[in-house]
């Protein structure tokens, strides 16, 4: 599989964000997830079982433990897919 | 025999090979486990359990999602004799700080000896096994040693199970129930199901198996029947909860219980492609508990999925709570849900119920089930009549031994043999309805949340005044859940672009700790919110008082108020003179 670049990653994401959470603002790497952009524990599931679909991945307890921001979510996804 | 204790029907379970527990995963591809299977590997657990040192009595913690081992560990520790206390895992995604505080002071107040737990969650449990620190650590069942299988013998009323009314850190209360408890309150569940004739029942579920509704409401019944239930975990539910409803088409399910959260969310995300062709005609009881039941709710249910055979008479509004080890109340299970609309002035300033045409609209949760017994008391505790609010008490053969070594808290929760519920309600024409709660507890999604631990995630805002916000939830009419709401003052001294931010602020730092976030944050001046005489704050007043557009910071005091008060009694006198003269006394009764 050829190793899909960060920017698509994080474009991806965000329309993921857009249409399955409703989330209208524009997310940048350095926000964090619960804090900036003020995702509940349902909306944080939603986005991880919705990443997961997406990209065929599977975030396991390890990866999830690291993921604080938007750009620790865009990293792990990079990383499962180069993997 | 007539089965006493969990122990009897799980010696009853080794002969069910036909019904068991089927789980459905997010592809909905399915795994079945016989009873009896459950009940074997169980044996075997509680002997490798008595190996380790767990001796009859004791507690035992478990922390699983919503898999087979959940069911090894539990009946596991059940047949070593043992108390299982259930625990919710981690959620996705999460902060773990918070987490790990509240499940290790759950794992304290039960005196629980050991946790239990799958390989993949004690990965992100390090902090909680070092807060909590159990006796024999946390183990999971493969690691336990092998030993001969085991079956206690405990009477009925030894301590079973015990369950947390929420998950908080602030002052836990562990819900203690005894063996004749929980099997009063499954014959009551299986005692009040439709007669199907050929049909047998079966369930599908997809409420967390650390709750009540999921775990007594679901699971025993099942085992005991025996019937067979269909598992789902409440992540997929909330995810992908079409999945609920294909699982109720797929297995011809006739029974399954969610809160009014869940009948809303499949109304507003459940999209016609993904149920085509679903039939949920088997569908005979859908009860729907643990929040406050919305009646539009139920109507945009009702219209949503009457086209895929849903009847209408399934809807089933019902009403209970852990200390009385689940169900308290059913509305008729065979006809459409009751609701009422009462008028709003005389409900809120009155406390009495009086039916119009244009009003509050409540849904009646039923009447008590068979054996049990309700009584609407005023504060001082003495019975009131029909359509007069008051606090909830009952009576039941299902009620809480009280909460684990807890006396205080017990003897408050007690009034001679009644238990105080804490939620205030009316009995109209025989039936129940819920206007609010004298307790604190903000209830979203079904799940109770300790206002405390909220209103301390506050208190680390910088602007925020310490121990000087109020979280409470309500439910907006016809709703499809209960909205949390911040009350916060604001320090004196805090500059004012603090103060500005501080909603946003406060709404980070809570979703932050506790995964929740704030419908509405309401900043105000330091002094506004009412508090008890010793200080205390008052959660609901507080929110009384904003509903009716009270709220208001205390006067400043000034030089021009001090010399107003100091001038009081003259002018008091003077007032009364000009109200004499310009307004007649009955208008100014009716202004009060």
């Amino acid at each position: 599989m050829s190793r899909q670049a960060a920017t698509d990653i994080e474009s991806a994401i965000a329309e993921l964000a857009r249409n399955k959470l409703s989330l209208e603002r524009d997310l940048h790497p350095s926000l964090r997830l619960a804090e900036d952009l003020g995702l509940d524990s349902i909306q944080l599931l939603t986005l991880a079982t919705e990443v997961e679909d997406h990209f065929r991945v599977r975030l396991d307890e390890a990866d999830e433990i690291s993921i604080e921001t938007v750009g620790d979510l865009i990293a792990v996804v990079e990383q499962k897919l180069g993997s | 025999m007539v089965p006493e204790t969990l122990i009897d029907l799980l010696r009853q379970a080794h002969r069910y090979h036909d019904t068991g527990l089927r789980f459905l995963d997010r592809r909905e591809a399915e795994t079945f486990h016989s009873w009896a299977e459950l009940a074997e590997t169980a044996s075997e657990v509680a002997g490798s359990l008595i190996a380790v040192g767990i001796r009859p009595g004791q507690r035992v913690a478990l922390i699983y999602p919503t898999e087979v081992a959940f069911f090894h560990a539990f009946f596991g520790i059940l047949l070593a004799g043992a108390v299982p206390v259930p625990l919710y895992p981690p959620a996705r995604l999460g902060r773990l700080e918070e987490y790990h505080r509240r499940t290790a002071a759950m794992v304290q107040a039960s005196g629980a000896e050991l946790i239990l737990t799958s390989a993949t969650v004690r990965r992100l449990l390090g902090r909680t096994i070092e807060l909590a620190d159990p006796p024999l650590g946390c183990l999971t069942l493969s690691e336990l040693p092998r030993s001969a299988p085991a079956e206690a013998q405990p009477t009925k009323d030894d301590l079973a199970l015990v369950q947390f009314s929420s998950g908080t850190t602030v002052d836990p209360k562990p819900v203690a129930l005894s063996h004749r408890a929980i099997l009063a309150q499954v014959d009551m569940l299986n005692g009040n199901w439709p007669k199907t004739g050929p049909v047998q029942h079966s369930g599908v579920s997809w409420l967390p198996l650390y709750h009540d509704m999921g775990l007594i409401g679901c699971i025993f019944p099942a085992l005991e029947r025996p019937g067979t239930l269909t598992l789902i975990g409440p992540e997929v539910f909330v995810t992908r909860p079409a999945i609920w409803l294909r699982a109720i088409s797929r297995f011809r399910a006739t029974i399954s219980v969610a809160p009014n959260f869940a009948y809303g969310l499949c109304v507003e995300k459940i999209e016609d492609r993904e149920i085509e062709g679903i039939d949920l005609g088997s569908w005979l009881v859908a009860l729907n508990g643990a929040e406050p039941v919305a009646p539009a709710v139920l109507r945009q249910f009702l219209q949503r999925f009457e086209p895929y055979g849903f009847r209408p008479e399934a809807l089933t509004p019902v009403y209970g709570l852990s200390e009385a080890t689940l169900a308290v109340t059913f509305s008729d299970l065979d006809q459409l849900f009751r609701s009422e609309t009462f008028d709003r002035t005389q409900l809120a300033s009155e406390d009495r119920a009086v039916a119009t045409s244009d009003g509050l609209e409540l849904a009646s949760v039923g009447r008590p089930l068979p054996g049990v017994t309700l009584r609407i008391v005023d504060e001082q505790g003495v019975e009131l009549e029909n359509d007069r609010v008051g606090r909830v008490l009952v009576r039941s053969p299902a009620l809480m031994d009280g909460y684990l070594g807890r006396t205080e808290a017990t003897r408050a929760t007690f009034r001679e043999g009644w238990l105080d519920t804490g939620d205030l309600g009316f009995l109209h024409e025989g039936e129940l309805y819920l206007t609010s709660r004298a307790k604190d507890v903000v209830i979203l999604r079904g799940r109770n949340h300790s206002p405390a631990e909220i209103e301390q995630a506050i208190d680390r805002v910088p602007g925020a005044r310490i121990g000087c916000s109020v979280a409470v939830s309500r439910q907006p009419e016809n709703g499809p859940t209960e909205q949390l709401l911040l009350f916060v003052e604001h320090r004196r001294e805090a500059p004012e672009e603090q103060v500005r931010k501080l909603p946003e602020e406060c709404r980070a730092a809570v979703v932050a700790a506790t995964g929740l976030r704030a419908d509405e944050v309401v900043v105000l001046s330091p002094g506004t919110l009412p508090r008890t005489s010793s200080g205390k704050l008052r959660r609901r007043e507080a929110l009384t008082l904003h509903l009716r557009g009270k709220l208001q910071p205390p006067r400043a005091v000034t030089p021009l108020l001090l010399a107003g008060a100091m001038a009081k009694s003259s002018l008091t006198l003077w007032r009364h003179k000009v109200r004499k003269k310009r307004r007649p006394a009955r208008r100014r009764d009716s202004d009060r």
